[in-house]
């Protein structure tokens, strides 16, 4: 029963470790991804170019300014004497965003009633944009915290007609909002997924090419036994992997690992489950290793892309987002995120683990009925 | 699948209902036949092929041999009639026929990145084959075929010749009762498929059934029995002796020409 899978993962090894080129990809480029990721992509904000246009021209308004200003994440930008000139500034390059206060801003905020404050974004570079925006709003809501804080002080029943502004928690795990810190663990990630995903696909697909696939059909295994041997050897290579890119992440580039080991571990093992399942899944539709290499491309990109590593979720429509919940990249990036940056419990992580568990035996069980089909 | 055809099982499968019936023969065929789509690859074809013989399988490109023979080492399924494969029903049996044949087709089937004694490692092993019996019969065979300096060397390296025996000896490395050969000896030059042939004669003497498709028709010479395959159907089969006689020609290349203009 397991003498042939020995020999199959023994094999499987072997090629491996023979083809230079995919020892390269399976050793050398997680580091260089770890580190280009970790060095390279500066996602963070600095220096944002403001330009405020004040018609309120009173004390509060200009506290809001001043608490921007004093944030140092914003510069400011040339002046804008109308709120079209404000647009303009931003259509010629010459300010990220722009900061309207209407003529009643302290006016109506004493008073009780709706504010407007219009604030224009260079959308160009969407992540940016999409922080730039979120940190504007944050210092809105502060200044009105204080604002409120003050007329609480002199008119309780006044105050009570406010609406309690909600907390600003969104960069609470990572404070000076360092993309190293966010991005490095979702590296593992991605070189998970790459190396199980990929590879084991490729390597199923290879021995199609090679005829040697029909050789190992009329031999006794069974489809079960080269399934297992085909994913034991990623299954470790990618663990190996793992074990590499954390080592770096904690030493190197001083990310924290708050949370369990065992539990990285574990979580990983089940999204190994969506990941070799997906090879294999692509393996059966490709009769060449190109077309693996596109199939799984292409979900991967999808993947990525919808799961919160480049852009956040929140920012994404209804449609998309609901989307998301299919995606398990989503739910693997919120765990290792999780574990290394807050150190979250598997109790604080089931809302995570239990999709990626459904979506895991989903999928490895729909690559193994296919398979068997096609073998049989 | 057509269950229908089932019911004229041959004669000598009528007293066992049951697949492991037709033992007298090492492979059988009843009205055997493969469909895909509208195109019938093989039609209902019968044969029966007796334990040691060497059976050739004739028949232009398309005729439908592959089809046949993937069918019977349990690569397809059939769409209908039944055939066995010692005595077991391909069918029902085909994950127990598999233990007992041994299968190489023209792409010959090794890994160019393992070396030569690697891949008949692999090969015994997928078999359940012990370490010291993978030992025992990898020198043995290296021994035979004059290999055994090269067994450390990558199997890309080998001339296509060697290739080929080294194809057929990991086929046979588990010693099956029976070996099924597709195109075997194509694009390999006079020389190796003489020595290639050398060594089925060396199988068919100690018993082993062989069971081969072929292009050559010198190869078709040194078969016990030959059949012709056209358009699915089985046009003639005979010894080369006799189908000669039989069709008046002065060797099987007329034969065949003959078999496949009627």
């Amino acid at each position: 029963m397991f003498r042939p899978i020995f020999y199959l993962v023994k094999k499987e090894f072997r090629q491996i470790f023979r083809d230079h080129i995919m020892l390269r990809i399976i050793l050398f480029v997680p580091i260089v991804q770890l580190f280009i990721f970790g060095y390279a992509v500066n996602m963070d904000l600095e220096e944002v170019r403001l330009s405020v246009l004040d018609h309120d021209k009173t004390a509060l308004s200009r506290n809001l300014i001043e608490s921007y200003f004093a944030s140092g994440l914003f510069i400011p930008a040339p002046f804008a004497s109308n709120p079209g000139d404000l647009d303009k500034l931003i259509f010629q390059g010459d300010a990220d965003m722009t900061l309207w206060i209407p003529r009643n801003y302290s006016a109506d905020i004493t008073a009780g009633r709706p504010v407007q404050l219009s604030i224009a974004i260079n959308g160009s570079n969407a992540s940016l944009a999409g922080r730039a925006g979120g940190y504007a709003g944050a210092v809105i809501r502060q200044e009105t915290e204080k604002i409120l804080e003050d007329i609480k002080l002199k008119n309780p029943i006044l105050a009570g007609r406010f609406r309690r502004v909600e907390p600003v928690t969104r960069f609470y795990y990572n404070p000076e909002l360092k993309s190293r810190v966010y991005m490095v663990p979702a590296i593992v990630v991605l070189i998970v997924t790459i190396i199980s995903g990929l590879l084991t696909g490729m390597a199923v697909v290879r021995e199609k090419e090679i005829g040697t696939l029909e050789q190992l059909m009329v031999s006794p295994i069974t489809p079960a036994q080269l399934i297992a041997g085909k994913t034991i050897p990623f299954a470790i290579i990618s663990f190996v992997d793992i074990a590499v890119a954390a080592v770096i992440a904690v030493l190197w580039f001083k990310i924290p690992l708050e949370g369990s080991i065992l539990l990285l571990a574990g979580c990983m093992l089940i999204y190994l489950l969506v990941t070799l399942g997906g090879g294999l899944l692509a393996s059966t539709v490709s009769k060449t290793q190109q077309q693996a290499l596109f199939t799984v491309w292409f979900f991967l990109v999808f993947g990525i892309l919808m799961s919160g590593f480049f852009f956040p979720i929140q920012n994404m429509p209804q449609w998309a987002q609901l989307l998301t919940y299919l995606n398990p990249l989503r739910y693997v990036m919120e765990i290792v995120r999780g574990i290394f940056l807050k150190g979250s419990t598997a109790q604080d992580l089931l809302p995570q683990i239990i999709p990626l568990l459904i979506l895991g035996v989903f999928t490895f069980t729909a690559a193994v009925l296919r398979f068997n089909k096609r073998l049989t | 699948m057509i269950s229908a055809d089932i019911d004229t099982v041959p004669k000598t499968a009528l007293d066992n209902t049951d697949s492991s019936a037709p033992t007298d023969f090492a492979v059988l065929a009843n009205k055997l036949t493969r469909r895909f789509g509208n195109f019938t690859a093989v039609d209902h074809i019968d044969l029966a092929v007796k334990p040691g013989e060497i059976f050739g399988f004739l028949g232009a490109n398309g005729a439908g041999k592959t089809t046949a023979i993937r069918m019977f080492c349990g690569l397809l399924k059939p769409s209908g009639g039944e055939a066995w494969v010692h005595g077991l029903s391909i069918k029902k049996k085909a994950e127990v026929i598999k233990r007992k044949i041994g299968y190489m087709s023209q792409k010959f089937s090794l890994y160019n990145d393992l070396t030569i004694y690697e891949n008949l490692e692999f090969y015994g092993g997928i078999y359940g084959l012990k370490k010291s019996e993978i030992k025992e019969r990898s020198k043995e065979l290296l021994d035979n075929m004059g290999l055994q300096e090269y067994r450390n060397k990558l199997t890309s390296a080998l001339p296509l010749g060697f290739k080929q025996r080294l194809a057929l000896g990991s086929a046979m490395f588990h010693r099956p009762s029976i070996l099924f050969l597709d195109e075997p000896t194509s694009g390999v030059d006079p020389v190796a498929r003489r020595i290639f042939w050398e060594m089925i004669y060396e199988l068919s003497e100690n018993g082993t059934t062989v069971f081969v498709t072929t292009h050559y028709m010198d190869e078709a010479e040194y078969c016990d029995r030959v059949s012709i395959m056209v358009k699915g159907r089985i046009a003639a089969m005979d010894s080369p002796a006799e189908l000669k006689k039989k069709w008046n020609g002065a060797n099987m290349q007329e034969v065949f020409l003959k078999v496949v203009e009627t």
